[in-house]
């Protein structure tokens, strides 16, 4: 307890009107990116089910990535910020029961993933260590290998997180850790379905 | 103008002995002087007649009928200028008549796997299509019912099949088979255009992707084009090209199929009519039937090699080509 309260007093107190720039390593998950499996009408001499040439099982691999973001203090526990983020997932299609034997085979495309987005943060506490939580949303912009195809598409998500107070000072440095949940109406996928990504990151704050 | 009278490939009920002598790729065409000329017509409607002769269980004008619901069927394709238009009832041979377009039943006992072909007169500096002719071989049995009758081919179904010839569309490999005691038998297929039919008393009366992809890489226009896209590429083996694999692009987010075909030594090839986006390819060789009834059958089509997919999803831009892909296959 006594530890405690001696981080607690060590914290700096942000006022109202101040800024906070940041920046973070991420860690964006995976989704199941939906798909057909390869078929063929059956001659109904032969069967009643569809031929299947080969199956797919395709996902969207969890991948690393960075984030920036700009924020401004609205009141001592209010932060409202906008943020960018980039990362490069793979899309990966399993290729499986190739009806005349061809090798299973990993068929895969490099996305490139960008994110804008604002967020407003309730931060609790006073002390050096502060949890906050967090919602917002954003928009996110997906680019396929060559910039040949472009999936675009709106974002919403919550979350929440725990800074420290690394220095003492008015400009204090911070330690950030967040977690969030994603919701994006379209993404990278074979099917049209509604994805929920969980995300990690962290990183460095800098309040002046 | 040079005209050449050409034989198209018929569907089959099973795997003939010899190939028809024919370059039918997914799109028909002529050699002229080392350059490949498909075959197009240039005017539309496409004025045919019918043969007026009833065969047992189908008259001349359910023919007609028939034959006019396959003409609507190829024409309502999106983004094609497809049109036909019946002329009339003829006593004229459907397989040998020149300056008019007649389909009709004809009995050719001696064709005894052969359901129906088609002929062309073509110019053959143009590719353009000056007239054709369909047979339908009354040597089978045949049926206009509207669900099939079992022990009958279906006349819409096999019309189909030829008018996609008639239009200027060669063999589709999208199918696979299997070797039985009369030859070789169908399984499944996914193109109108697959050489071998379905057994007699089935329905095959919807062009698949395949299909469309084709008859639009023929007449599509530019609101095609710039919906769709192509993919390019190689097909080799120990790093040399290899002449007449069948491609495939698959889409899975739409389950579209389209195929395509090695058509130079060097193993290039395009598909196109693509809907834009990633797409699985799998290059497989073409032993699910004659490969003659697929290309020309004095070509040295290489058919040793396993079928393989390419280990990386290709994407398709909307309007225009993939970058070039190689596709690795080993022997078998």
């Amino acid at each position: 307890m006594a530890i405690w309260l001696l981080l607690a007093q060590a914290g700096s107190v942000a006022r109202a009107g101040r800024f906070e720039i940041s920046g973070a390593a991420i860690w964006t998950g995976g989704y199941d990116a939906g798909g057909q499996p390869a078929l063929e009408t059956r001659n109904p001499s032969t069967g009643s089910s569809p031929l299947t040439l080969f199956t797919v099982d395709s996902r969207l691999v969890a991948a690393p990535g960075v984030e920036a973001r700009l924020g401004l203090y609205l009141s001592r526990r209010l932060l409202v910020e906008g943020s960018l983020q980039f990362s490069r997932p793979v899309l990966r299609s399993h290729l499986a029961a190739d009806f005349e034997s061809a090798a299973d085979t990993d068929a895969e495309a490099t996305i490139a993933s960008y994110t804008i987005a604002g967020s407003a943060l309730y931060h609790f506490g006073r002390g050096r260590l502060r949890p906050f939580v967090k919602a917002g949303g954003g928009y996110v912009r997906e680019l396929l290998e060559d910039n040949a195809a472009v999936v675009t598409g709106a974002e919403v998500h919550t979350g929440g997180g725990l800074r420290c107070a690394l220095t003492k000072s008015a400009h204090p440095l911070w330690l950030r850790v967040d977690g969030a949940v994603s919701v994006r109406e379209k993404a990278v996928a074979f099917d049209r379905k509604q994805k929920i990504v969980p995300q990690l990151a962290g990183g460095l704050s800098w309040r002046f | 103008m040079k005209r050449s009278l050409l034989t198209a490939a018929a569907v089959l009920v099973g795997l003939s002995a010899g190939g028809p002598a024919l370059d039918a790729y997914l799109k028909l065409g002529t050699d002229e002087g080392g350059r490949l000329v498909n075959l197009r017509w240039n005017t539309f409607p496409v004025r045919y007649f019918i043969v007026n002769r009833d065969v047992p269980g189908v008259t001349a004008p359910q023919l007609q009928q028939a034959v006019d619901r396959a003409f609507a069927t190829w024409a309502a394709v999106p983004n094609v200028p497809l049109s036909s238009q019946f002329v009339g009832f003829t006593s004229a041979d459907p397989a040998g008549s020149v300056n008019a377009n007649v389909i009709g039943f004809q009995a050719r006992p001696e064709l005894d796997r052969v359901l129906g072909a088609t002929t062309f007169t073509v110019d053959t500096a143009t590719g353009e299509i000056l007239d054709s002719n369909i047979f339908l071989n009354s040597t089978f049995a045949w049926s206009v019912a509207a669900g099939g009758e079992a022990g009958r081919h279906d006349v819409e179904s096999i019309a189909l099949h030829e008018i996609g010839h008639l239009h200027g569309l060669g063999h589709s490999a999208l199918g696979e088979t299997e070797l039985n005691a009369g030859g070789r038998r169908v399984i499944g297929a996914e193109a109108i255009m697959f050489p071998i039919a379905f057994s007699a008393g089935s329905l095959n009366r919807a062009p698949r992707a395949d299909d469309i992809a084709g008859i639009s890489d023929i007449y599509g226009n530019d609101r095609f084009r710039a919906a769709t896209g192509s993919i390019a590429g190689r097909v080799t083996k120990n790093g040399a090209g290899i002449l007449g694999a069948h491609i495939v692009a698959f889409n899975p987010a739409s389950g579209k199929l389209v195929g395509g075909f090695t058509l130079s030594q060097d193993g290039t090839f395009v598909i196109a009519g693509l809907e834009p986006g990633p797409q699985i390819l799998r290059a497989e060789p073409l032993d699910d039937g004659d490969a003659g009834s697929f290309l020309d059958a004095s070509l040295n089509i290489d058919l040793d090699f396993r079928p393989a997919f390419y280990d990386r999803l290709v994407t398709v831009p909307r309007g225009g080509t993939s970058r070039s892909i190689e596709l690795k296959v080993q022997p078998k």
